[in-house]
């Protein structure tokens, strides 16, 4: 019984820790998704009308810079 | 398909020699065409089988002042600014919905190519509203979605990937809050289309099924939509002549127990168009775009709710294409 119980101990552990690295590396990799999330909406809130602007002048006929700025 | 060329009707008998003069060409051209199943047309988008009835029931209604230019700089880009001074509703848990009056300036650049396509509104609160459709190949679609706020956790996003068949359509769309959806639509015959959808929702661990139905000729439009969320829409479409269709609209939605119908007309006349509808809900609305100009447009819009006596009048201008 002794030795059973020793082995389902020594087995848990085994377990336990081959299980809590697979956790630890699932919730690294969440982690770093949601902080790449977070970074990826950020430049998009302040980036997305910045490239259009410079996707839109870059065309063909280039415009010039003063249609850009002006209301006519 | 794979099933073999069959005929769709009986022809009709041929008319007598003395009156084929006389008799219009149209009953000629009418002898029936035999049905290619293998050459079906290629079907709407899933989430546009209804757009005929929602461009003529759904106009985008507005209360206050509305101006819009649109500059061009060139046959691709151009900018737009907008400006609103009225009030919008905000839903307020106490009684429904309050009025709030709001005023806020948009800036807009669009950048439109045929395999490209940019369009991104800044508002002064700091929200973006951004979208972009983009050809990855000749038939598969990626458009992004997405409304970006400066208030933390209200932002949406959604990501769709298209796949245009021969007659068939496919989508997939992944969403924020872990939203996963599909579907899949197939011309059945020249005429009648048939479509499903799925979807997950990850948050709520919700999902759901839907199924629906398009039939349209040149003249008409029937669509039907069931959804395992317990909704039923049925839209018809009829249009009367160049300038009038007429559509109607049914919705119901089984677990609030929620019965709307509403009954619509859209004129499309050489200097304006006219929209209006009329609601089971006591609501009466118009809409109205006046081309003053080249390139001017005059806005008027209004909507009375009876029910609730509510009153919203809307006027505005719009400048540029």
């Amino acid at each position: 019984m002794a030795s059973r119980v020793s082995s389902k101990g020594k087995g848990k552990a085994a377990r336990g820790s081959r299980g809590s690295d697979g956790r630890s590396t699932a919730r690294c990799v969440k982690t770093w998704s949601t902080w790449a999330m977070k970074k990826a909406k950020v430049i998009t809130h302040y980036g997305f009308i910045p490239l259009i602007i410079i996707i839109g002048m870059n065309s063909e006929p280039k415009p010039q810079l003063s249609q850009l700025l002006s209301p006519v | 398909m794979g099933s073999s060329v069959s005929h769709a009707a009986a022809p009709p008998p041929p008319p007598p020699a003395g009156l084929a003069v006389a008799l219009p060409p149209k009953a000629e051209e009418k002898s029936e065409k035999k049905v290619d199943y293998l050459n079906l047309p290629c079907p709407v988008p899933f989430e546009e089988i209804q757009r005929e009835a929602l461009m003529s029931l759904k106009p985008e209604l507005f209360e206050g002042l509305r101006f819009d230019f649109t500059k061009g700089l060139n046959q691709k880009f151009s900018l737009s600014h907008s400006v609103y001074m009225g009030s919008t509703e905000v839903p307020s848990p106490s009684s429904g919905t309050i009025k709030v009056p709001t005023a806020h300036y948009e800036f807009g650049a669009n950048f439109l190519d045929p395999k490209l396509m940019l369009i991104g509104r800044v508002l002064t609160d700091g929200r973006l509203n951004a979208r972009v459709k983009c050809d990855l190949t000749d038939n598969l679609t990626l458009k992004i979605n997405a409304q970006l706020t400066n208030e933390p956790h209200f932002s949406q996003g959604m990501f769709n990937f298209d796949y245009k068949g021969k007659d068939f359509r496919a989508q997939y769309q992944m969403g924020n809050n872990a939203f996963y959806g599909a579907n899949y639509i197939q011309s059945v015959t020249p005429h009648l289309s048939l479509g499903s959808e799925v979807f997950w929702l990850g948050h709520q661990r919700k999902s759901g099924i839907g199924f629906a139905a398009r039939y349209n000729t040149d003249k008409m439009v029937a669509t039907a939509q069931a959804a395992s969320t317990g909704i039923v829409a049925l839209c018809y479409v009829q249009k009367v002549s160049e300038k009038v269709s007429l559509a109607s609209d049914f919705m119901y939605n089984h677990m609030t127990r929620d019965v709307t119908s509403s009954f619509g007309y859209d004129y499309i006349l050489r200097q304006c168009r006219l929209r209006g509808k009329l609601d089971s809900n006591g609501c009466v609305a118009a809409f109205l775009e006046e081309r003053l100009n080249m390139g001017v447009n005059f806005i008027l819009s209004a909507e009375i709710d009876h029910r609730k006596k509510d009153y919203k009048f809307g006027f505005g201008m719009t400048v540029g294409e």
